[in-house]
């Protein structure tokens, strides 16, 4: 019931490594504490609240401000523990220790109802004094929940699954329900939790939110014994998976981070109120090109996702288009548990009802995916290498006779994605990492040959395994020519096989080219420098593609 | 100002070097004369003809590595001259027997202070405050955000710990020697009744110690033990050589720990791979380091063992203390 608690638990979650002992301590948690504690518990946990009430830079210059500290000195010590409100917490020890009334039991629903966001109606001079006299009056052992509920980033590996997980537990429900209940936004009041933990189902509470999201594996040897006829084959889009909703006459567009997007996508909200029925479609938002009926680059979606109440002439400049690929509900009926070749049906039958009853032209910002018919698995492949001239990642391929269930289910949908492209390259910088990476070289850049320079064309940091992390850090330290702040840079010496998805021309970087999702697959020790590849074998894998 | 090559004791292949008197401290090569400052293995090289320490320290490496190697010890505060140099050992409050070594010439007083702590240990001599001219510090937790709690704490900590979960076994790792006695020491303070286990390493040490006068409770060793049922609810001490081997396997139901300063950070815990890290060392914090510093009087200090960066540029600019680099 306090903040004391939650940071116990906090504590216990952070230092036990089984789920199962993980969902115990959950569990037990939520049954020993008031309702809207929970609420406010899960609300941090989930990561459904991003709120930064202060940046982390500026609780550090806080920090640095009131207690007379060298700001040089706070940065080295950050570059070791990777994560602001950490670090200010370590440097907080014991010295706050005043007389003043300590707030020992401080409730977590006062604490982020009432405390912190009185923080935000002050000036400058207040909060800071504020959170002083915070500091001062919060036991030492509350100071990193504190520290980290302000700056936004409770993160503790307490996934949204975990607390489905427990919660089905506790009441004795199937997750399925409760993974729908959490869905969306979630607003921390003891309504909510007691919702969340309602035994009654009621579809109608349920109302504007989506359902969990079926994600795909990764192909499987297995599939391939089957018959092709078996599945559904349909491009594998790189866009944003969302679902679009029409309940009751109202619209809510939920992408698969659940977040509800309406104000980002105010023409599609727009046209798609116009259709009669109510439904659930799962689909794909792309920005897409018109004249040759193929979705634009991800880059050009990144110009609107971020952007709320888009003037027409943004919309006009980026035009979207919703891409279903599944119904899961219409007209307040369920039909998940349709087979899938079922629902397409239903699918393909609704969407040419509404194209000749809607006034409005819906096809303009509407569509269903148009599935693909190989004749074999050879057949399959050969599109699935064909997906880049149309600006896909490769297939999807569903199981024809599969309901749609939640989350990474297996043996029903795969994703066969086009096999990335790749270059040799010579790592050139390296940056220290943040959060569980701190105090490692975990961030590279890796350059390629321009004549007899090297020249920097991509960074990564995913790929390597955590010996292999260590390894080479170790080596970064032995090899370091200067050391610019947290960047070093290095003795060209090491090679990498860099893996990406797409090549283009780029005006920003010095390479003259960008790469999309780079990462190392390799670390090629069998390879000296010279046989890394040069900028012109990049140019060549770009015109080979376009 | 001098040159590097001038001052009584330098750097030389990456060792504490005393050229006046030809004697190395803590080489990490054989050498003909080596000062020892304690008996942990990052400090010692087999092959010197001739190892100089104190009584302790000497029992402790004899035990370690055998009877074969010659050494000559003085006790705490004896002075003894190599080439008309005083040299003599002070406590460090590290380990048993763990010291400083404090060089007088020519009225010019250097002091090597070894690993040291200033916290309160009962299985050791506690840190003597030594004044001198010149100091060389180890720095191996040179950041302001290392603060260690007091041991006592830490210790119910691990009582609690082992509490918390009756029906597990729980491994807790830490160095075989010094950690792992003052752990035993604290914890058998606490509320904690249940068996307390060893691994031979450990065990041995255990016994070098209270054949030292040092109380250690007595703990079984974990080799003798045949029935791993039985171990239910015990706490059990092991070296963390052992940690990722498959000698884990010879448990059932575990729950994993490592006592280690480095543990105070939640990255370096996460990525230990334990379960818990509880964060006591022995060496001394930022506190430890800054007050040692101001306390030994010293006009000029060097750092080794550790990034020295951050603190010689907080005692260059907020103390106005003279931090000078060896160049390695």
């Amino acid at each position: 019931m306090s903040l004391k608690k939650f940071s116990e638990l906090f504590g216990d979650l952070d230092s036990i490594n089984s789920t199962n002992n993980k969902i115990a301590v959950l569990k037990n948690y939520f049954l020993s504490n008031d309702p809207i504690d929970n609420a406010w518990a899960i609300y941090l946990l989930t990561g459904k609240s991003n709120k930064r009430f202060i940046s982390g830079r500026y609780l550090k210059n806080l920090f640095s401000q009131i207690y007379e500290y060298p700001q040089w000195l706070i940065d080295i010590c950050y570059l070791k523990v990777g994560d602001s409100a950490e670090v200010i917490t370590l440097l907080l020890k014991n010295k706050t220790n005043s007389r003043k009334k300590k707030l020992s039991n401080i409730s977590l629903n006062e604490l982020l109802s009432e405390t912190i966001p009185a923080l935000s109606k002050l000036n400058e001079e207040e909060k800071n004094l504020e959170i002083k006299n915070l500091w001062e009056r919060l036991p030492e052992e509350n100071h990193l929940t504190f520290n980290k509920i302000l700056t936004g980033t409770f993160r503790v590996g307490v996934s949204i699954g975990l607390i489905t997980k427990s919660i089905s537990k506790l009441i004795n429900i199937e997750e399925e329900i409760i993974s729908h209940r959490l869905m969306g936004d979630f607003k921390p009041s003891t309504d909510s939790y007691e919702f969340l933990i309602n035994k009654n189902i009621n579809i109608q509470e349920l109302n504007s939110k989506p359902f969990p999201f079926l994600l795909a594996n990764t192909i499987e040897d297995k599939i391939f014994k089957n018959s092709i006829n078996d599945f559904q084959f349909e491009w594998k889009y790189d866009g944003i998976r969302m679902q679009l909703i029409k309940r009751s006459g109202n619209i809510s567009l939920w992408t698969r981070g659940q977040e509800l997007v309406n104000e980002s996508f105010p023409e599609l909200v727009e046209k798609m109120s116009h259709i009669k029925d109510d439904f659930v479609l799962d689909g794909e938002l792309l920005v897409w090109n018109f004249k040759e009926q193929i979705a634009f680059d991800f880059s050009l979606l990144q110009k609107r996702i971020n952007r709320k109440s888009p003037t027409k002439s943004i919309q006009i400049k980026y035009p979207i288009i919703f891409i279903a690929y599944d119904l899961l509900e219409i007209n307040g009926r369920d039909i998940r548990e349709i087979k899938l070749e079922n629902r397409r049906i239903e699918l393909e039958k609704y969407f040419s009802k509404w194209q000749i009853k809607t006034e409005n032209n819906i096809s303009d910002i509407f569509k269903i995916c148009d599935l693909i018919f190989p004749k074999d698995w050879p057949d399959a492949l050969t599109y699935k290498e064909k997906s880049r001239e149309n600006n896909t990642e490769g297939l999807i391929i569903k199981k024809k006779n599969s309901t749609y269930s939640s989350g990474r289910k297996k043996g029903i949908w795969w994703k066969y994605k086009v096999d990335p492209m790749q270059l040799d390259a010579v790592l050139i910088y390296a940056k220290g990492g943040s959060g569980r990476r701190a105090g490692l070289y975990t961030d590279y850049s890796f350059a390629l040959w321009k004549d007899k320079e090297l020249i920097k064309f991509a960074s990564a940091y995913s790929g390597l395994t955590n010996i292999e992390i260590k390894e080479l850090d170790k080596w970064i330290r032995k090899n370091t020519i200067e050391k610019f702040g947290p960047v070093r840079s290095l003795k060209p010496e090491m090679v990498f096989e860099i893996s990406f998805e797409k090549i283009q021309i780029s005006k920003r970087h010095k390479s003259g080219i960008a790469v999309r999702f780079p990462r190392i697959t390799k670390w090629r020790k069998d390879k000296k420098i010279n046989d890394a590849d040069s900028l012109e074998n990049a140019y060549e894998l770009m015109k080979k593609i376009s | 100002m001098r040159t590097k090559q001038e001052y009584l004791i330098r750097y030389k292949d990456g060792n504490l070097y005393c050229e006046l008197a030809d004697i190395w401290i803590d080489p990490s090569k054989p050498v003909k004369k080596a000062l020892i400052t304690h008996a942990h293995f990052d400090h010692f090289t087999f092959g010197c003809e001739e190892y100089i320490s104190t009584k302790e320290t000497a029992i402790l490496l004899k035990e370690r590595v055998g009877d074969n190697i010659k050494i000559k010890t003085f006790e705490y505060g004896e002075e003894f001259k190599i080439n008309g140099i005083n040299i003599s050992f002070h406590p460090s409050g590290h380990i048993l027997g763990s010291s400083q070594i404090r060089f007088i010439f020519a009225e010019e007083k250097w002091l090597i202070s070894g690993d040291f702590k200033l916290q309160k240990d009962q299985t050791c001599k506690q840190y003597e405050i030594v004044k001198t001219d010149y100091l060389i510090s180890e720095c191996t937790f040179g950041l302001p955000i290392f603060k260690w709690d007091e041991s006592n704490k830490i210790a119910n900590d691990i009582s609690k710990w082992i509490a918390n979960a009756p029906e597990k076994t729980s491994l807790l790792f830490c160095y075989s020697l010094g950690k792992a006695q003052r752990l035993l020491n604290e914890i058998s303070q606490t509320n904690f009744k249940g068996k307390i286990y060893s691994h031979g390493s450990i065990h041995k040490m255990n016994k070098s110690y209270r054949e030292l006068g040092i109380d250690i409770k007595d703990t079984i060793k974990i080799e003798d033990k045949k029935k791993i049922d039985e171990l239910k609810g015990s706490l059990i001490l092991l070296p963390p050589s052992l940690s990722k081997d498959s000698y884990l396997k010879n448990f059932k139901n575990i729950q994993t720990a490592f006592a280690s300063g480095w543990m105070s950070i939640r990255a370096l815990r996460k990525r230990s791979g334990y379960d818990k890290g509880f964060a006591i060392s022995d060496h001394a914090d930022w506190d430890g380091i800054l007050e040692v510093v101001k306390k030994s009087e010293a006009k000029n200090v060097f750092f080794h063992h550790g990034d020295s960066e951050a603190l010689s540029k907080y005692l260059v600019e907020k103390e106005s203390i003279n931090v000078l680099l060896f160049g390695k």
